[in-house]
């Protein structure tokens, strides 16, 4: 922890002075957790997670060796497109967790800060901002985003393609689940064929974006199978496993990296053991860095992490043969979109076939959709018979923790539900 | 029938109105709000709980609200859930407005007219439609404009009455344009929704839109001659354009954030008038100057002590006091003057004019005339060091960064948010959590061997790190180090977001925490001029203005 928190401190020093040379030592330093995560994988997590690990970093560190081809995206971009074009997901939440993670996020939410923007805005994103303004993060070849789930893109990615001088494109997707506004995000996307066409030079193939597509759907049904299969199995989890296979199944949905890992899991649930203590559905990002909430769930026998909100996010009872339909149908009917209730049953439904004995409803500081919902799902869940915790915290910005409260607030739920129970 | 509220630009009130509908903005700034954090989130945005407020209070029982941004989104599925509305209705606004936009928007136009038609039992009268559309006059006066995120009824009287020039609202819903052109005319009912929708959507774009660039025009307008930019706690939008147009705005420009609470107006109409101040200096006092010995006093009613500078007619500082504060501004100022008097050897009616500044300021019965501490501490600062461009002040419940002119009149300034953190306050508490006096704190950070970080800014949240560092053991100089490291981060925030210039002065009384002083040196990186009457420039400042008067 000593050599993370070291590297994280220069590169948030080095940043102010020297860009570029914070640049190389954060490439250098994730470079190192790449190897690491080959060559001395945890040997807690099963094949499947580590190999997660890897082709997530593998995902964080294309931006910093090829950023020409990269495009600075939304979690929720479709990104089978991109693929095609040859463009590597460059994504702002994952970039920002990142840097948390290499203890580095403080001087870039203070950069954002510093120019004006509220500190109430969503930590992931002033990270981001942060860092990209300072010089750190290097300049995309575009940048495509979507309002979906969180209106703060809104404003981030008009900042940022303002700030690179770069080509952005939006994709506006209606709140309410109908037929129209499929084919309204739909003609959209035909036009982002277009735009990343443009960019690229290339043309995208409508047959190898209809095989990639398919790919995706195959991909999200073995999850699926997988999540459904892991109910009476136990099987180890840290904190960041979970929220990796939230970013994965999106960012890198329609790769065949992703397809192995979905395979690779149930590969690993065949010789999974029978479940072992109490069993946490997860909504919403996880904060990776607390120690208190790693005291009470990372590789527990008495309490784990099961599934998280953002892996699952797409409704499988809607499918179309034409690919720009498909991703409509994806982002319109998606699980976060519309009314707060759409994401409240997708939670009980999801809870429920992980085998989950409760849920934990992650408060990240600054995301409004998720804080105004946070009563009604408490309501809603345990109307359905499944406790539900509360928890206020923030998923990057570690000043808005109070790890004091998030351990008592945590230790009381599962003492709760009665995580020492079988003992 | 009720009224039917909306909150947003994007309504077509001219619609609703067409049913015989009577709409209003709402707008209501509640006392608290009690009822909404029993449904909702303390830190959804005071506006969306606003809202909720007046809908659980009785008073709202038809509401159309638009998909602006998602605490809205959440007002109206909580809205939806408690089951206490006559007439609730969410439109799906788009967030561009192209060809395909408008056809989506129309639709909607038409399942809206629909369910309010059938709520209301009318039929859609063209008649009342098109006499709906009242184009909106634009002035041409000197004015000011308040612009950002909408402002509460409350506080823009508020903010009328202190400033100088008349003030327009032009902050999100109140710079609604629909009404420009007229409905046409001879077409069916589905053009003429085609027609509005592109009415509604060609307004003058709101953050939400994905292409706002003709919001410049906003503060482009020859006529303008300064912004009050509003912003409301947990709203992010608008500070993205407070970032830009605080770059290129090339009017005085005030930033302020509200809860939306009545309650907040206090630490703000500070700023208003400050701002007020800054504009245009109003010379006239409410007393007519008497001929006296030529002495003029300055109060400072801060919330932890009371100063009063007294002057000669040379402008010669003859008697400085700094007293706590005691239980009412207006018997701690009374008693810090007779202080002061005594200390020189004056009575009361030797006294000339007597400028009041600080926190309580109108509070204070003695005084001729009241001034903000803002202007107050610009001039003191200028006073004892003409060379000083940024003045730091650290008070007992505020921070502030001041920006002089060459004349200490004052350029900009930026104050600290509602919360504790980065003020004397939270130094006072993390003192009293230490177990040590402010004094000894102020001198305890210098020596320190570890780096220590402390990550909460929340004042709550701090207290809780620094009893768990007490509990490893760590050293009080390295814990104190970490706390001046913590108040120099959220100070040299302000001084960023203000611009701050070379000389720096620092005021107030934490300018005597020399530990603090040296951290907050190290992370602006340049030397804080500290004059032995630091604690005294507000008090000065107002002496200053005290003795203009007598002179005038």
């Amino acid at each position: 922890m000593k050599g993370v928190e070291t590297f994280g401190h220069y590169v948030e020093k080095w940043s102010e002075s020297s860009p570029a040379k914070a640049r190389r030592l954060l490439k250098t330093g994730w470079e190192a957790q790449d190897l690491k995560f080959r060559f001395l994988p945890e040997k807690e997590l099963n094949p499947s997670d580590r190999y997660l690990a890897r082709i997530m970093m593998d995902a964080m560190l294309y931006p910093l060796k090829d950023p020409e081809h990269s495009a600075v995206v939304s979690i929720f971009t479709p990104c089978e497109m991109l693929q095609e074009a040859g463009l590597h997901p460059y994504n702002v939440e994952g970039f920002s967790c990142y840097l948390s993670a290499s203890g580095a996020e403080r001087a870039f939410l203070q950069a954002s800060e510093d120019s004006g923007l509220s500190e109430t805005l969503c930590s992931y994103h002033k990270t981001f901002i942060g860092a990209a303004q300072t010089g750190l993060l290097p300049k995309p070849k575009c940048i495509i985003y979507t309002n979906l789930a969180c209106d703060a893109n809104l404003l981030t990615f008009r900042r940022l393609a303002e700030y690179y001088g770069v080509p952005s494109f939006a994709i506006d997707v209606p709140v309410k689940q109908s037929e129209e506004n499929v084919a309204y995000v739909a003609e959209q996307l035909r036009d982002m064929k277009t735009f990343l066409e443009k960019a690229m030079g290339k043309t995208i193939e409508e047959d190898a974006l209809k095989e990639r597509l398919k790919r995706s759907r195959r991909t999200q049904e073995l999850f699926e199978q997988f999540q459904s299969g892991r109910a009476d199995r136990y099987i180890p989890a840290d904190l960041v496993s979970p929220l990796y296979s939230g970013m994965t199944n999106n960012l890198l949905l329609g790769t065949e990296q992703e397809e192995k890992f979905v395979e690779m899991l149930l590969e690993d649930l065949k010789s999974a053991p029978p479940s072992k203590g109490k069993r946490i559905y997860w909504m919403h990002t996880i904060p990776f860095w607390s120690q208190a909430v790693k005291d009470a769930l990372v590789f527990n026998e008495n309490a784990q992490i099961v599934g998280c909100e953002l892996s699952q996010t797409v409704d499988l009872t809607k499918h179309s043969e034409d690919p720009f339909e498909e991703m409509a149908m994806r982002l319109v009917y998606h699980c976060l979109n519309g009314g707060i209730a759409r994401r409240i049953e997708a939670g009980i439904r999801h809870a429920r076939q992980a085998g989950a004995d409760g849920v934990v409803w992650f408060n990240h500081w600054g995301c409004k959709h998720t804080l105004g919902g946070s009563q009604l799902a408490k309501k809603k869940f345990e109307e359905q018979g499944i406790p539900l915790l509360i928890l206020d915290g923030d998923g990057c910005d570690r000043s808005h923790g109070g790890e004091g409260q998030t351990a008592t607030r945590l230790g009381a739920f599962l003492e709760m539900l009665g995580e020492n129970d079988h003992e | 029938m009720n009224k039917t509220y909306y909150v947003c630009k994007y309504t077509p009130v001219e619609l609703l109105a067409a049913f015989g509908g009577e709409c209003e903005i709402l707008n209501e700034m509640p006392e608290g709000f009690e009822r909404a954090d029993q449904i909702a989130h303390p830190n959804l945005c005071g506006f969306g709980k606003s809202v909720l407020e007046a809908v659980l209070a009785g008073h709202v029982k038809e509401l159309i609200l638009v998909n602006c941004c998602d605490t809205i989104r959440s007002v109206y599925d909580l809205l939806e859930d408690s089951g206490q509305m006559d007439f609730l209705y969410m439109l799906d606004v788009l967030h561009s407005d192209g060809s395909c936009s408008r056809e989506r928007v129309a639709s909607q136009l038409k399942d809206l007219a629909e369910a309010y038609g059938a709520y209301r039992g009318r039929e859609f009268d063209l008649d009342l439609f098109r006499k709906a559309f009242q184009p909106r006059e634009r002035t041409r006066e000197p004015h000011l404009a308040v612009l950002g995120a909408r402002m509460g009824e409350e506080l823009f009287e508020m903010t009328k009455k202190a400033m100088p020039l008349p003030v327009v609202n032009e902050s999100c819903v109140n710079n609604r344009s629909v009404g420009r052109e007229e409905p046409p005319a001879g077409v069916d009912f589905d053009a003429l929704m085609e027609w509005y929708a592109g009415e509604i959507l060609g307004q003058l774009p709101c953050m939400r839109m994905l292409d706002n660039t003709g919001r410049k025009q906003l503060y482009q307008d020859p006529s303008l001659k300064g912004i009050i930019y509003h912003t409301v706690k947990f709203c992010d939008f608008y500070s993205f354009e407070y970032s830009e147009i605080k770059e290129r705005a090339d009017v005085p420009l005030l930033k302020i954030e509200s809860d939306y609470t009545v309650q907040s107006s206090g630490q703000l109409l500070t700023r208003l008038e400050a701002f007020a101040e800054s504009l245009s200096m109003d010379s006239d006092g409410r007393k007519e100057p008497t001929m006296g010995k030529g002495y003029y006093a300055g109060i400072d009613s801060g919330s932890t002590s009371t100063d009063v500078v007294i002057l000669n007619k040379d402008r010669v500082i003859v008697a400085g006091v700094i007293m706590p504060t005691g239980a009412g501004a207006a018997l701690g100022a009374e008693r810090a003057l007779e202080e002061a008097l005594k200390e020189v050897g004056l009575a009361r009616e030797d006294i000339d004019t007597v400028v009041t500044t600080g926190y309580g300021r109108t509070a204070i019965s003695v005084g001729d005339k009241s001034i903000t501490e803002i202007t107050c501490h610009a001039r003191g600062a200028h006073f004892l060091d003409p060379e000083v461009r940024t003045v730091v002040d650290i008070g007992g419940q505020d921070s502030k960064v001041i920006r002089l002119n060459e004349d200490g009149t004052v350029k900009n300034f930026v104050m600290n948010d509602k919360c504790a953190a980065g003020t004397g306050r939270f130094l006072e508490m993390m003192a009293r959590t230490m177990e040590m006096s402010l004094d000894e704190m102020s001198k305890i950070g210098l020596s320190y061997k570890e780096d220590i970080t402390i990550s909460s800014m929340c004042t709550v949240f701090a207290e809780s790190e620094v009893v768990s560092l007490i509990a490893q053991n760590k050293a009080p100089d390295d814990i104190v180090h970490g706390l001046n490291k913590a108040v120099a981060a959220k100070t040299a925030s302000l001084v960023k977001r203000v611009g701050g210039e070379e000389k720096y002065m620092m005021t107030g009384g934490v300018a005597q925490n020399q530990g603090l002083v040296k951290t907050l040196e190290e992370r602006l990186g340049t030397k804080l001029v500290i004059s032995d009457k630091s604690q005294l420039c507000g008090a000065l400042g107002a002496a200053l203005f005290a003795a203009d008067m007598a002179e005038e």
